[in-house]
């Protein structure tokens, strides 16, 4: 099978999966100004933005030749959860056949999991799918602690773009890695390369960490969110995603049937704002804006497809949550409208808001 | 000769310039219509500014912010180059330190800025649409037919209410002209539009967050008195219009640099009032280095390349830096 996926941070582990599987995998381009108009060409105006991106990246890899798609389900009463079928109809009536393989969360559909594993494992043993998936995982894991680290460096590097370009050497290594021997040299290597870059030490009481929540599209494809981690990376500041590829894997898929995963603890912390699943990942972002603020982060980014359901409620939560926890929130509605420049604004402002704040806090206890 | 300090506000409508001494004095204001021509309202500016101060004073320091102010921060040799809301909440903390609230209304945008005890704890800016700002009310005087400068004195005289769709300046437009058909007056009709301006303004930007008096308005809007009085009648309370109410960004980038450089101790890096004169070229391209193609700026100054920006590689910027 030709075998596409949609294109959210780096798509390293779905190609590295769906390669090992004996598939051929078609990486659709970077989204581009070019997918984003073709998305936005094919797809219902008051669709969200996430549903258009994606439409325009099915696009180029069908026209790639991909045959079968391979994406997440959503949960709740985001309408995401409906848009594999969505983009397999609009795909159809373009006259394109193609099949949408949407894998929902285990817990909530065990057969259909099941059934699509079958598919996507072939002639492959369950030893040897337990293997690929093993390595798989490990990898994600791997790559998300990489790009953790270039997230504090980048703050504080000496040449500007040193820590993109060592991030994106890194991607290319992580391709070459089929063994768990070659995926502990690559660790090794990225680790040496990570350490080569120069950095200006800041002290302390002057480091800003900022968290970024919201919806995972909008979070995790810098191609749609102005590249925020890079922009705040280079305005000085450490930065954390809420949501990594590796995380949502250990929450969805790896079987826990004694305790609890990471993003379990989380949703609870969330739980005082939001007691309910509303969908999408609005009790996800009141969890991690509660996480960073016990972890002392500084402020937080919260960015959301414009008019997207579950974000509206969480936006419309964030005055109580500023007023009991003292953490600034700055909320950014992204879509194909979104002018950049307007955007810098707000974040040069609200750094320097978090500045001032924080050397007020310091002079005050000097 | 006693210091000053320039601040430089180079926004969509308007084009402010203004010299402060060190005790925050304003010495000179200019208000310049920015006519889509940025760099040559800053020029007449600082022509302007020459005349008063050249002789008397010495520049110490320069600040620019505005829409424009990476461009023209280089043009003028810039201490600061900061983000309007920064700008305008530093102002109004120096001129008007009890406030909590800042409604800010400009040409094309709009600003709400929350203080506590001198700190910005919190802002907003309009997101969507133009339909609060300073160009909805030009637009809808000028249909009217009457000058915008007396467009707040026609929405005092308003006898009776009539509530306008305010939400989109089409909309309320053809609302208008459907409410003159009713047989509404002309000073009702503004008045009306007034409300409908306050009331998006506080919903948009508002958006459920408490606001906590003093209130304080400006930008050039501030000059409308209706929309002070539609203000005053949406909250239940007194709104203050500071005394330089339409240069304020300017004011606090002249502090914002007056401040930099007294903590770094640098000396200024102002070209001098010949600004105004040397000859300085924006160009820009498209990078073809890879498939980003991003729009790089170039400036160009007596034909030397003075900056580069719009790369996200950083390619180009970095290059400048090196020669």
């Amino acid at each position: 099978m030709k075998v596409t996926f949609p294109y959210m941070g780096t798509t390293l582990v779905y190609k590295k999966l769906v390669e090992m599987l004996g598939h051929e995998a078609v990486s659709p381009p970077k989204p581009s100004q070019k997918t984003i108009d073709l998305g936005v060409k094919h797809s219902p105006e008051f669709a969200c933005f996430p549903m258009k991106v994606i439409m325009g990246s099915y696009l180029e890899a069908v026209e790639k030749g991909a045959e079968v798609i391979l994406t997440s389900g959503g949960h709740g009463p985001c309408r995401a959860g409906f848009y594999g079928e969505m983009h397999k109809r609009i795909l159809q009536n373009l006259g394109y056949d193609v099949d949408v393989i949407v894998f929902d969360s285990i817990r909530r559909d065990f057969k259909s999991v099941v059934n699509n594993i079958k598919r996507l494992k072939g002639d492959n043993s369950w030893l040897k799918l337990w293997k690929i998936l093993k390595l798989v995982y490990k990898m994600a894991y791997h790559v998300d602690e990489l790009e953790m680290q270039l997230q504090t460096k980048r703050a504080y590097e000496l040449q500007k773009g040193s820590c993109s370009r060592t991030w994106e050497k890194i991607q290319r290594l992580y391709e070459t890695v089929y063994t768990e021997a070659e995926l502990i040299q690559a660790h090794e290597q990225a680790q040496k390369w990570i350490a080569e870059i120069a950095i200006k030490e800041v002290p302390e009481s002057q480091k800003i960490r900022i968290g970024i929540v919201g919806e995972i599209y909008v979070v995790m494809e810098p191609t749609v969110n102005m590249k925020m981690e890079e922009t705040l990376g280079n305005l000085g500041c450490e930065v954390r995603r809420g949501h990594y590829l590796s995380h949502w894997i250990e929450h969805n898929i790896v079987p826990r049937p004694f305790s609890k995963s990471r993003e379990h603890i989380l949703l609870e912390k969330g739980e005082k704002y939001i007691e309910i699943q509303i969908g999408g990942h609005a009790k996800e972002t009141m969890g991690h804006i509660v996480d960073y603020y016990d972890q002392g982060f500084d402020g937080i980014i919260h960015l959301m497809p414009f008019g997207c359901l579950p974000e509206l409620v969480s936006q419309s939560i964030m005055p109580k949550l500023m007023e009991d926890t003292g953490m600034p929130v700055l909320t950014i509605a992204l879509d194909e409208q979104t002018g950049l420049a307007n955007n810098l604004t707000r974040v040069e402002a609200f750094l320097d808001l978090i500045r001032s704040s924080k050397n007020n806090k310091l002079s005050k206890v000097s | 000769m006693d210091k000053v300090f320039l601040g430089i506000d180079v926004g969509s409508v308007s084009t402010n310039v203004v010299a402060i001494n060190e005790k925050h004095e304003v010495l000179s204001k200019q208000y310049i219509r920015t006519n889509g021509q940025p760099l040559e309202s800053v020029k007449t500016g600082i022509r302007n500014l020459r005349q008063d101060l050249e002789g008397k004073y010495t520049v110490s320091g320069v600040g620019a912010t505005g829409s424009g102010r990476q461009l023209i921060g280089i043009m003028v040799g810039a201490d600061v180059i900061k983000n309007e809301i920064t700008a305008h909440a530093t102002a109004t903390i120096h001129y008007v330190p009890e406030a909590n609230t800042i409604f800010e209304i400009g040409g094309q945008d709009s600003k709400i800025i929350f203080l506590n005890k001198g700190l910005i704890t919190d802002f907003a800016m309009n997101t969507v649409c133009a339909a609060g700002t300073g160009s909805f009310l030009d637009h809808q005087a000028e249909r009217l037919g009457i000058p915008i400068q007396q467009f707040g004195e026609y929405a005092l005289r308003a006898k009776r209410k009539v509530r306008i769709a305010g939400r989109c300046t089409v909309f309320a437009e053809s609302d208008m002209i459907s409410k003159q058909q009713f047989g509404f007056s002309k000073e009702e009709i503004i008045n009306g539009l007034c409300e409908a301006l306050v009331r998006n303004y506080i919903n948009n930007l508002g958006r459920g967050k408490k606001l906590k008096p003093p209130y304080v308005f400006q930008g050039g809007v501030a000059a409308n008195v209706g929309i002070r009085a539609a203000f005053e009648k949406e909250l239940g309370e007194e709104v203050r219009i500071p005394q330089y109410y339409d240069v304020m960004g300017a004011l606090g980038a002249a502090i914002l640099a007056k401040e930099a450089l007294e903590h770094s101790g640098e000396k200024t890096k102002f070209r001098g009032f010949e600004a105004a004169d040397i000859e300085f070229t924006p160009t820009s391209f498209e990078c073809s280095g890879c498939s980003n193609l991003c729009e790089v700026i170039k400036v160009e100054i007596d034909g030397e390349t003075a900056a580069m920006w719009g790369d996200k590689c950083a390619k180009w910027t970095n290059s400048v830096k090196a020669t």
